[in-house]
């Protein structure tokens, strides 16, 4: 400890403190990756063992079968067009909303987004039965407009966060757009919207993932295999038989790699949104 | 650059409520065609809201807006012919200093059907105007890569490559630092002359108003109280707030007869030699010397009588004065500014 003598008091103490903090997040970390990882190496694990800690030679069995007997590229190609189409759209109505009440209707904005914010307190599920009574009276059952359009219906939180955005720029921008002959719809695409893309990957990112991992939807709307979603498609592994664990985890792998390749593609952009989107 | 038709402004009756705040109360001025008016006031005086109802960006609540006698009262923002500068110059963030000054035109030729003027007379003016403002080397920049003097030359080409009748200035010298600001001013002026446009300027620093303005508007509490040139309102103030506003150091008053107020400005007082005697009609003036203020080619001597209290510009060259020094002045009668118990000029 010779070495820590001699720094000034107040640097022993900040490394210290450092120190702490970086043993703290490591610790959030492995306790977020133990999960993950357990999973990943039972999935290697022939069924036999699964449930044991005693070590085995890893097995491609559980993927094969997978690969073989679930149709793994259907439910991710299906989720993966809900997911995007959902953020597209939430996105889409979040932006035209958003500067309708900052720049066209302010006065509605109070009670417009008082009624969006009190609309986030109600439980879906309180409305699930009347959304799948009108879905399935439009013939939207199995099909993708059934997935996709009425998860629309919740974009509250997408719009509260783009006008939260809107507002935070300056209003004078748009006024001297509009003085300078711009159209609404051309102060919104010229001057608006290119200033609000860290707002918007922000929350086309979140919709995205809050889509795709979206279950009791997807189960109730889509209950044929080849037209729902991977998170529909896992809960095949459950079974009145018993849960075929190795099947389970094998597939939660296969199917989280998109979405990982997803961050690692995009982690950058992402972390500076929500940075972005956080400090507002 | 070709010289833009300048139109003249009329407000009549105009009012502007935002609420139960009046901004405007029935309002009425008139901004002669091609001149270079600056309209000044105390914060809160409805002198942006002026500005902000000139543009159409928003609407008056009463009251008519001429320009050339035709009514704009209802024309919608971008259709007026007016031009606007903002406070903050507001400039599009992600465009370049090309992209940000030909907006406008861009929009134009995409709303015509004839889709004029055409891209190859859209890059003549903006080359042209950059040039104007020495922002030609800075085209390709984006406005984060501007400086503050850069960014307000941008917002006025910006604003002038329309070749807009009426150029409105939102406190244009207000985000610059000191010793920009007197070239900036300069550069204002100049500009007005080469456009020859109809320019409303607003701010609230009287000395700018003053130095730059041919003419010049005085508003409080949401109407104008004088518009005239400014040597006019330096001359003849109509009132006690105008007279007290205007000019600087302020106009000394103190009280005259039945109630009403005697005024005079710090350069009209004469400091008598020792032993001399005030000469007839002339308004003497004692005190002692509190603090004096050295501007360079002055000296303004605050002095104290008693309660009230006055300032004096001597000239350098003149006798120097120090803090306890005693003072006796006079002022010559056609000096003297009189207003009466209401605060209004008499004569």
């Amino acid at each position: 400890m010779a070495g820590r003598e001699l720094l000034p008091d107040g640097a022993g103490r900040a490394r210290v403190g450092g120190l702490l903090w970086h043993l703290a997040l490591c610790g959030a970390v492995v306790s977020l990756l133990f999960a993950v990882v357990w999973a990943l190496l039972s999935s290697f694990r022939p069924t036999s063992r699964i449930y044991g800690l005693t070590p085995s030679w890893p097995t491609l069995e559980h993927y094969t079968r997978v690969l073989a007997e679930w149709p793994v590229a259907t439910l991710v190609g299906n989720t993966f067009v809900m997911a995007s189409a959902v953020a597209v759209g939430q996105v889409v109505i979040g932006c035209l909303a958003a500067f309708a009440l900052v720049h066209l209707t302010p006065r509605a904005r109070r009670p417009v987004l008082a009624l969006l914010t009190v609309s986030l307190a109600i439980p879906p599920q309180a409305l699930i039965i009347p959304q799948y009574l009108m879905a399935t009276r439009l013939g939207w059952l199995n099909t993708e407009a059934g997935l996709i359009v009425p998860q629309l219906g919740s974009s509250a939180l997408a719009v509260l966060v783009l006008v939260q955005h809107v507002r935070a720029m300056p209003v004078s921008a748009a006024q001297a757009a509009r003085l300078e002959g711009a159209l609404p719809r051309e102060v919104l695409w010229y001057v608006v919207l290119p200033a609000l893309r860290p707002a918007i990957a922000a929350v086309a990112v979140l919709v995205f993932i809050t889509t795709w991992n979206e279950y009791l939807w997807p189960l109730l709307i889509t209950p044929r295999t080849e037209d729902t979603t991977v998170q529909i498609g896992l809960s095949q592994f459950v079974t009145a038989e018993g849960t075929d664990y190795g099947g389970l985890l094998a597939a939660s792998t296969l199917t989280s790699l998109p979405i990982l390749l997803v961050y690692l593609v995009a982690a950058r952009r992402i972390t500076d949104a929500f940075m972005q989107a956080g400090a507002r | 650059m070709t010289t833009t038709t300048a139109s003249d402004l009329e407000l009549r009756d105009l009012s502007k409520h935002y609420g139960s705040t009046v901004a405007l109360d029935h309002t009425d001025l008139h901004v002669p065609a091609g001149s270079f008016t600056a309209v000044v006031g105390p914060s809160g005086c409805g002198k942006s809201t002026l500005l902000r109802v000139l543009s159409g960006l928003e609407p008056v609540t009463s009251g008519a807006l001429l320009a050339d006698g035709a009514d704009l009262t209802r024309v919608p923002a971008g259709e007026r012919g007016v031009a606007m500068v903002f406070q903050d110059y507001a400039l599009y963030p992600h465009m370049d200093v090309a992209a940000n000054i030909s907006f406008g035109l861009r929009l134009q030729a995409r709303h015509r059907r004839d889709r004029q003027p055409s891209r190859a007379e859209i890059a003549r003016r903006t080359q042209e105007v950059a040039e104007m403002l020495e922002l030609d080397e800075l085209l390709r920049r984006r406005p984060d890569q501007l400086s503050g003097g850069q960014r307000q030359r941008v917002a006025l080409a910006r604003a002038v490559v329309r070749r807009p009748p009426v150029l409105l200035l939102d406190e244009p010298l207000a985000a610059l630092d000191a010793q920009l600001r007197i070239s900036a001013r300069a550069g204002l002026q100049r500009l007005h002359r080469e456009i020859g446009a109809t320019v409303l300027m607003v701010t609230h620093d009287q000395h700018e108003a003053l130095t730059m303005a041919d003419h010049l508007v005085v508003m409080r509490d949401g109407r104008v109280v004088q518009a005239d040139r400014p040597e006019q309102v330096y001359a003849q103030p109509v009132d006690r707030f105008v007279a007290t506003f205007v000019g600087s150091p302020q106009m000394n008053l103190q009280p005259g007869v039945d109630g009403g107020l005697l005024g005079w400005r710090a350069e009209d007082g004469r400091l008598l030699e020792p032993g001399e005697a005030a000469p007839a009609g002339h308004l003497l003036v004692e005190g002692t010397v509190e603090l004096c203020e050295f501007t360079g080619s002055a000296q303004d001597v605050v002095c104290r009588d008693g309660r009230t209290s006055f300032t004096l510009r001597q000239h350098v060259g003149t006798v120097w004065l120090r803090p306890g020094d005693p003072v006796r002045c006079v002022v010559a009668p056609q000096r003297l500014h009189r207003f009466d118990r209401d605060g209004r000029r008499l004569g």
